[in-house]
């Protein structure tokens, strides 16, 4: 799928040339380990860096480029995987051959090497308008999770059960460390990001690699750099509280459920988790959606998702903010089936099927393409779908028991509204 | 079979109209190992009040029927119908719109199994009362959902604000009370009205092999048999072009206040190739007033009047449109007034010429290239344009034919004081403070 060619110790470009899109997709990714403080700064700095550069100067001029350049997308993000905090540029631009027009990609390569390389700066910092602005609305941003409930239900179990646990430090970082951040820390993070951080470049295309490769061979210069040496995973300690209820002005109730398993993604029993999840609560034929939504009529969503970085499971329902018992309860029930060996021949084989479906479906977007490459290059070299098919297809019945056995309910929070404990 | 090819896009389209009156659309993509496909029925949310097939007088339903009878799609006398997708390997799935009922599913095997499927589980109703009590409880849950969301508040509070009478005010899920008077009958009654073939469209796309499918969805269909094809009989209320509401607040817990200021268009009787030119261009033109190269959203950005949430969205359909703008803001009131003040600038002076519908132009071709790369864009597009007399293929050409006369007079339409509403979330006690 995709060719790979090192530009420098620690800087990889992976280019699959294909003409399945009528586009190329570009992004260079930065990643760092993970704490608060860096996860806060990292954010602030990709909205700094995507706001404007020296050459085009305010938030007009390079979107009026990126109009011209036929509606190039360009958007820096920030994101999180295990112990590790990513950065990444993304851009999507037409593949010129179905334009009037040449030499495009030139173009946005070039603006891509502005982005990271010419900032816009005075003094030596940044910009301080464009700083206090964007540190803002990366405060904002953080901030309205709150009106998203499900997220800051999620948010808030986190919070309790793992404080201190990278599971529970949000991709944009913190509200207490943005707002502690100056312009001077910021400058130094992003020079540390530019000249230190471990940097994987992915193109999905038209495009030849060698070009690619060339192209920001000679215009970005990245130099040689240590590959951060993977901070050792930390382990999963027992939350202090088993039950918490929380209450908010709202309608729905939530309910949040955190289990701890000991396998993880780079354990040979991981693809036994996500069948395990599957079967439990990951699809509509799971036996969470079959018998808490289409038995009981309880819920419109509830499933379950697998954290395999951390060895987490969590099960979320919106459910009657007056059924938590019930719904704990059944849930609960359901897992108990599953650790009985309770699996159909029709759950178990639906289950793969899906798996796979959803694998190669994610492999028909170029982003799709870009994520999944770069999740797995640390556990196989080329990555191709039959690397888990394989692995699913060796999975038993058996093995999915043991690892729900494995399982540990560690902490059950639910967000209701306020009239539903008046009313109880 | 029709066989239609967009050199330039480098696609080629397959068509037929099928004697029952399907219209089945199937388009191959290249690379894909994904197959995707949209069985939609021309009825959604504002079909409320029309002539049953076979009766006389028209009917009234309850609010929120059409998004229940999708619900109740999926549940057959033998089980539920996604254990059967799963089987084969599928994701399925519907939505309801205002004006539109998909099922779809997407898959990377047993294609065929897949659309038979599709086609017999829209095709096969099975609603009994004991069915239709039991998914009261689901939908109940999945509307208190929604209500917890400010931002589907907001979005939903601007469009009850702009209408009187239309059916599009109403909720598309109905509400808690309204889903309790609907029973098996007014689902049958519905079914047999809006989901003949002939109101229908199915739409392939991916990794498919366009003769065999067609071959596979005729036999299909020839298997079953269906009515007579008949003009289905819809009534609507007559609508005012002002907006019902100037202004309204709602007291919700919310991080910071929210407003969208609403404008409703004149012009909502447009179909085929003068809506495409007419909705096009009203794009282009709140593109360059309000996106992100505008001289309004440069001021509002420094000023703090708008955040990342800052969205503008203009949508036409027969009937009814809005064009919204707005944002999670600080300050909803300068914020209001500066958008309607932006509006009215450009009605008195308008302030674009060649350069900016060059650049606009550039941009909307760039993100039609982007958007055919997702089957499910195209599915779900064409088939909305399907039911309204256009071809999304044409986008490209109606772009290039748009001319900057054409931007301002698809504007004047949607501009006036009289066709604006502004709705705002508050949180109570941010209420109090001011």
């Amino acid at each position: 799928m995709f060719q790979t060619i090192r530009l420098a110790k620690g800087v990889n470009v992976h280019v699959n040339e294909t003409t399945q899109f009528k586009t190329i997709n570009i992004s260079i990714k930065f990643k760092d380990k993970l704490s608060k403080e860096k996860a806060s700064a990292r954010s602030i700095l990709a909205n700094v860096l995507q706001h404007s550069n020296e050459i085009y100067p305010s938030h007009t001029a390079l979107r009026m480029v990126l109009d011209d350049l036929y509606g190039t997308s360009l958007y820096m993000d920030s994101s999180k995987r295990g112990n590790e905090h990513i950065v990444s540029l993304n851009v999507e631009t037409v593949n010129d051959q179905y334009l009037s027009e040449s030499g495009v990609l030139e173009k946005v390569l070039n603006l891509m090497y502005l982005v990271l390389f010419k900032p816009n700066t005075e003094n030596g910092l940044f910009k301080e308008s464009i700083f206090l602005r964007e540190k803002n609305a990366v405060k904002e941003r953080i901030e309205s999770i709150f009106d998203d409930k499900t997220r800051y239900a999620q948010q808030r179990m986190m919070d309790l059960a793992l404080p201190e646990h990278p599971a529970a430090i949000p991709a944009n970082g913190t509200i207490e460390e943005v707002q502690k951040i100056s312009n001077e820390r910021l400058m130094n993070e992003y020079r540390t990001m530019i000249e230190t951080n471990e940097v994987e470049i992915y193109a999905v295309g038209d495009v030849k690699p060698e070009a690619i490769a060339d192209y920001i061979q000679d215009y970005f210069h990245f130099e040689d750099r240590e590959k951060a040496s993977a901070a050792p995973s930390m382990e999963l300690k027992k939350p202090a509280q088993q039950r918490v209820a929380e209450f908010e002005d709202m309608k729905q109730g939530k309910l949040h459920m955190t289990f701890f398993s000991p396998v993880t993604f780079r354990d040979e029993k991981f693809p036994v988790m996500q069948l395990l999840n599957g079967i439990f609560g990951g699809y509509a034929h799971s036996k969470l959606f079959v018998n808490i939504r289409e038995k009981e009529s309880m819920a419109y969503y509830v499933s379950s998702s697998y954290a395999s970085q951390f060895g987490l499971m969590f099960v979320l329902a919106g459910i009657d903010g007056k059924l938590e018992e019930k719904a704990v309860r059944l849930i609960l029930q359901q897992l108990e089936e599953v650790k009985a060996g309770n699996i159909s021949d029709v759950e178990f084989e639906q289950t793969k099927a899906l798996l796979i479906n959803q694998l190669k479906e994610a492999l028909d977007s170029a982003r799709g393409q870009i994520d999944i490459y770069d999740q797995y290059m640390e556990l196989t070299e080329a990555f191709e779908p039959d690397y888990l098919i394989s692995r699913w297809n060796r999975v038993t019945k058996e093995d999915i028991a043991q690892a729900a056995k494995d399982l540990s309910l560690e902490m059950v929070y639910f967000l209701s509204g306020k009239e539903s404990v008046a009313n109880a | 079979m029709h066989k239609v090819e967009f050199e330039q896009l480098d696609e080629t389209l397959y068509h037929e109209k099928l004697s029952n009156g399907l219209e089945v659309f199937i388009l191959p993509k290249k690379g894909f190992s994904k197959t995707f496909a949209t069985f939609t029925t021309k009825y959604g949310s504002i079909d409320n009040h029309f002539v049953p097939r076979g009766a006389a007088e028209p009917v009234k339903v309850p609010d929120g029927i059409a998004h229940f009878l999708e619900h109740k799609m999926f549940e057959k006398e033998e089980g539920d119908i996604f254990q059967q997708f799963s089987k084969q390997g599928a994701s399925a799935n519907a939505y309801t719109s205002f004006t539109r009922t998909a099922y779809l599913f997407s898959a990377t095997g047993k294609i065929d199994e897949n659309v038979e499927t599709l086609l017999d589980f829209v095709q096969e109703p099975y609603f009994t009362e004991a069915t239709v009590e039991k998914e009261k409880g689901i939908i109940a849950q999945e509307i208190t959902m929604y209500d917890d969301q400010p931002d589907w508040r907001l979005y939903f509070g601007i469009i009850e604000n702009m209408y009187k009478n239309h059916p599009v005010k109403i909720d598309i899920a109905g509400t808690v009370e309204s889903i309790q008077d609907i029973t098996a009958e007014h689902l049958y009654t519905c079914y047999n009205t809006f989901y003949h073939p002939s109101n229908m469209v199915l739409f392939v796309v991916g990794a498919v092999d366009p003769e065999g499918m067609m071959k596979l969805v005729k036999e299909n269909q020839s298997r079953k048999t269906f009515e007579e094809a008949h003009e289905i009989e819809r009534i609507f209320p007559d609508e005012p072009v002002e907006a019902a509401i100037k202004e309204r607040v709602l007291e919700m817990s919310v991080q910071k206040p929210k407003v969208f200021v609403g404008i409703k268009p004149e012009k909502t009787d447009l179909q085929g190739e003068e809506m495409l030119k007419h909705e096009l261009a009203a794009e282009l033109a709140f593109e360059l007033l309000f996106g992100r190269t505008s001289d309004f959203y440069h001021e509002a950005y420094e000023k703090n009047w708008i955040d990342e949430s800052y969205s503008f969205d203009y949508s036409l359909e027969n009937g009814f449109g809005y064009a919204i703008i707005g944002s999670d803001t600080t300050e909803p009131q300068i914020l209001a007034e500066e958008i309607k003040k932006t509006i009215a600038g450009a009605v008195e002076k308008w302030p674009f010429g060649q350069a900016d519908l060059d650049r606009m132009r550039r941009k909307k071709i760039g993100f039609f290239l982007r958007a055919l790369n997702s089957p499910e864009y195209i599915a779900n597009q064409f088939t909305r344009y399907t039911f309204n007399g256009m071809n999304l293929f044409d986008v490209v050409p109606a772009l290039e034919r748009l001319e900057v006369a054409d931007l301002q007079t698809a504007f004047s339409t949607v501009s006036r004081e009289s066709q604006q509403s502004v709705f705002t979330i508050l949180s109570p006690d941010k209420k109090e403070a001011e």
